[in-house]
């Protein structure tokens, strides 16, 4: 590839940033996610973990799948902090 | 089979500190399960706060972390992120006044820098709080820090020192011969060795016994939510008075609040906040249910109102390794001679990782540096359960 390609749109991680995080030793999303902020943004990797996924198994010995995935943690959609705190009156 | 000046087990932010000081004059290998800085290290808060630690002892060795943490960046060759803006620990009643006109006495007396701010001051620093907040203390010497680039500047720095550094790989067994440790066995072969560090966190008590050592840290559950980029909110990190009451509590009883929740905020360079956090003992569960993350939100929208429409895109969970006491343990195993521990440092590992890396060190060198900042963080001292 000549010209560089955007894989995370929320950090702006370009693909030769997460081709270095794969030369200098990662193997797995949650390494590049660690190292570059792939996948940390506001979409938590909805739109850019397939991407990730694919960068490492084309250029890393690792079958799709076989690198360890990334967990979605609560929230699954952002919400505000008020809508999480919801009606609580014990804490 | 290959051979190490010592193995160091664990790559969160404590095994790389410790790697890197090793690594200055010793082949080096670091063992982790999984990657750097992806368990306790990776779902932190990013505070360094000196004023929440304990007078005494506590105070002392948060010091001397911190004074590294001076010139760390520099040394470490990057930016961690490291910021001298100060930390603030709220108090939402006057009820409190007392108390925390005592706490500022008594950190105060043991040289830190904290002045008790009313009202109206509060509120000129931290716009965002709630009117009802009835003062704060305030330590402009409590710092701020990026701890996930902090553990990987620890362990880039430790490799460009000829560190070998393993991820994806489990430790399996330390080998001993005669009360001595020969050397540590991994999922990917045998590493010969005469000394072994256990950095494995809330781990640590596995590889212990490995040894055929003792120890007993247990892991204390702690969940943060993480809100979208925002413009600048908040002036260095705020805890509240509650979350100093669950921190110092020495476990599930006392005076807990629900979840052990007390507010905990901070702001990264890229805008995002870290909102914390939860203190509860549920093994290696970590799935935090909805009702801890509605807690935390709720104590952090009433103390910090100015986060009401501010949005949640995730949360996480880390297991803080438990000691008991509030302190880690950073000793030789008396029972195998070159097994070294260096564990248990609960929610004070990214402050106290620094000073970690210096004393293991130390330990290893057979220096007497640093005695009287290693004798109360003995295996064998009372306190530890």
């Amino acid at each position: 590839m000549d010209t560089d390609t955007v894989i995370c749109w929320c950090e702006e991680v370009m693909l030769s940033q997460i081709l270095s995080a794969i030369n200098a030793g990662a193997v797995s999303s949650k390494a590049i996610k660690l190292e570059t902020r792939t996948g940390m943004g506001i979409c938590q990797g909805r739109i850019c973990r397939p991407l990730v996924e694919q960068v490492i198994s084309s250029y890393t010995s690792r079958q799709l799948h076989e690198s360890p995935q990334l967990n979605s943690n609560h929230p699954v959609r952002p919400l505000s902090l008020n809508e999480l705190a919801g009606n609580r009156k014990d804490v | 089979m290959e051979t190490a000046d010592a193995v160091v087990i664990g790559g969160g932010v404590i095994g790389t500190s410790i790697a890197y000081r090793l690594s200055e004059y010793r082949k080096v290998f670091l063992i982790e399960q999984g990657e750097i800085g992806a368990q306790t290290s990776g779902s932190c808060d990013k505070a360094i706060f000196l004023q929440s630690k304990k007078p005494g002892f506590p105070i002392k060795l948060a010091k001397a972390s911190r004074e590294i943490y001076e010139n760390l960046e520099g040394e470490l060759d990057t930016s961690v992120e490291f910021k001298k803006n100060g930390g603030m620990i709220v108090i939402e009643s006057e009820a409190y006044m007392d108390s925390m006109k005592k706490f500022v006495k008594e950190r105060e007396k043991a040289g830190i820098d904290v002045k008790l701010l009313d009202h109206k001051e509060v509120r000129a620093w931290q716009p965002g709080l709630s009117s009802d907040i009835a003062g704060a203390s305030w330590c402009a010497e409590d710092a701020e820090v990026n701890p996930l680039l902090l553990t990987q500047a620890f362990a880039q720095a430790a490799r460009r020192r000829g560190a070998d550094i393993r991820t994806h790989t489990e430790v399996t067994d330390i080998l001993c011969e005669r009360g001595k440790v020969v050397g540590v066995q991994t999922t990917h072969g045998r590493i010969a060795t005469e000394t072994v560090i256990n950095a494995a966190g809330p781990f640590a008590f596995r590889i212990a016994e490995m040894a055929g050592v003792g120890l007993t840290i247990m892991p204390r559950r702690g969940a943060v939510l993480i809100t979208e980029k925002l413009d600048p909110l908040i002036h260095g990190n705020i805890l509240c008075s509650q979350y100093i009451a669950a921190k110092h509590a020495a476990g599930d009883t006392g005076n807990v609040p629900p979840y052990g929740i007390g507010l905990s905020l901070g702001q990264t360079d890229s805008g995002n906040l870290l909102i914390g956090g939860s203190r509860e003992f549920k093994g290696f569960d970590k799935s935090v249910g909805p009702d801890v993350l509605s807690g935390i939100a709720k104590h952090a929208v009433r103390i910090a109102p100015v986060l009401k429409d501010v949005n949640i895109i995730r949360s996480m969970a880390g297991f803080r390794p438990f000691t008991g006491d509030g302190l880690p343990v950073v000793d030789k195993a008396k029972e195998v001679e070159g097994f070294i521990i260096a564990a248990g440092h609960e929610g004070d590992g990214i402050a106290l990782a620094p000073i970690t890396g210096q004393l293991v060190a130390s330990l290893v060198e057979n220096k007497d540096d640093y005695n009287d900042l290693l004798k109360p963080l003995r295996l064998d001292r009372p306190q530890a359960v």
